[in-house]
């Protein structure tokens, strides 16, 4: 293997990491700012159902990633390493803008942005493209609706029990589990878009056949990675999710990573690459609408759809700019 | 009209429209518009006895 496709693997591996850092932060903000865990160990509570997200999951989604974004013979050591350059820059820009946009559309946005720069439009597929698009929109739904279900279901099987607080006592062991699950399926849909990104590199470099599954190695490597940046952290976007959409008890914790999780688990077994955080402010949504339509703030979730508007053309465009530098200097 | 009732009613007739380009997946955009056009009549209904009483 020579030194560009290591260097490439170890810029997906990279952005994996900033998945990790900047998404990650989603799946234990409820944890958070519900007090069930302190911010240190809820990382390590995520980190851990992140890495292990492998034994239990196919990798479906990699799949995807490496064969229906855009035909394989475009694929070069380039092309995905502007792809993945634009991917990392939007993830880090809406990140010190405090944006809890997606990084799995970023990195769709940029292999797209940079295999259109060395080919033109013809290359991406449009089947491909297409489920991912009808996900972007029916992901947060899908998790809105699932949490909304949990909450109401919750509250009618404990409508007569008077003792609010043991309740709570019972839901804030309830989140335990239910921020697992959510970690579970946030390191089985995004560490597999990174194993999708070095498959395609390691097909297109003839140092796997087409159609090869995914190996071992690459597998661990991304579930290490992602790992790894779940266990940094991210602040900004934590107080974001957690507070700022809608004030969240233990109860609504547990319904809001529940209807996540589900969502996570069903479209990671179709090898559906959809956003976590998507689907959790689906689910944070949910349990506000629930009680009432004005416990949601909806500015702030605005602000949001506006940053998953703007991450496929953001990516697009950043990456599009770099494969034409890779162009210029090669 | 109650405003969650027209949320969950915008919200199925957005998965109302994916559903004839959601090939192999249609099902789920026509399953969640049917269960949002519920949680619409739902909330409509919850909404009115609110009002009446």
């Amino acid at each position: 293997m020579d030194f560009a496709v290591i260097f490439v693997i170890a810029v997906a591996l990279g952005f994996d990491y900033v998945n990790g850092f900047h998404d990650a932060a989603n799946s234990i903000a409820t944890v958070v700012s519900t007090r069930v865990l302190t911010p240190r160990i809820a990382v390590v509570w995520a980190a851990f159902f992140n890495f292990v997200a492998f034994l239990v999951f196919g990798t479906a989604v990699a799949s995807t990633i490496a064969n229906d974004v855009v035909v394989q013979s475009v694929l070069s050591i380039g092309v995905v390493f502007a792809g993945l350059i634009g991917a990392i820059a939007w993830d880090l820009i809406t990140f010190w803008l405090g944006l809890p946009t997606s990084s799995s559309h970023a990195l769709v946005g940029g292999i797209a942005g940079a295999a259109v720069a060395k080919a033109g439009f013809g290359v991406l597929i449009t089947e491909g493209l297409r489920k991912i698009g009808v996900f972007i929109v029916l992901s947060p739904l899908l998790g809105l609706a699932v949490g909304l279900l949990i909450t109401l279901a919750i509250y009618w099987v404990f409508h007569r029990n008077r003792n609010i607080e043991r309740l709570n006592r019972g839901f804030r062991r309830g989140q335990l589990v239910s921020a697992a699950a959510f970690s579970l399926g946030h390191g089985a849909n995004d560490a597999q878009k990174t194993m999708g990104v070095i498959l395609a590199l390691l097909i297109a470099t003839g140092h796997l056949a087409p159609g090869s599954s995914t190996p071992v190695w690459v597998v661990l490597s991304a579930h290490t990675a992602i790992a790894l940046g779940t266990l940094t952290g991210g602040w900004r976007i934590v107080k974001t999710m957690g507070s700022k959409i809608t004030r969240l008890q233990p109860v609504g914790g547990v319904a809001a990573e529940s209807g996540a999780a589900i969502t996570l688990f069903a479209t990671s077994i179709g090898g559906i690459p959809v956003s976590t955080t998507h689907t959790i402010t689906g689910g944070i949504v949910g349990v506000g609408a629930a009680r009432r339509l004005s416990a949601v703030r909806w500015g702030v979730a605005g602000r949001v759809v506006w940053a998953w508007v703007l991450t496929i053309p953001g990516a697009f465009a950043v990456a599009w700019l770099t494969m034409q530098a890779v162009d210029l200097l090669s | 009209m109650d405003r969650r009732a027209a949320f969950f009613l915008a919200a199925a007739l957005v998965c109302a429209a994916l559903v004839p380009v959601s090939e192999g997946f249609a099902w789920v955009a026509a399953t969640l518009s049917g269960v949002y056009l519920v949680l619409a009549l739902g909330s409509w209904l919850d909404a009115r006895s609110h009002r009446r009483f």
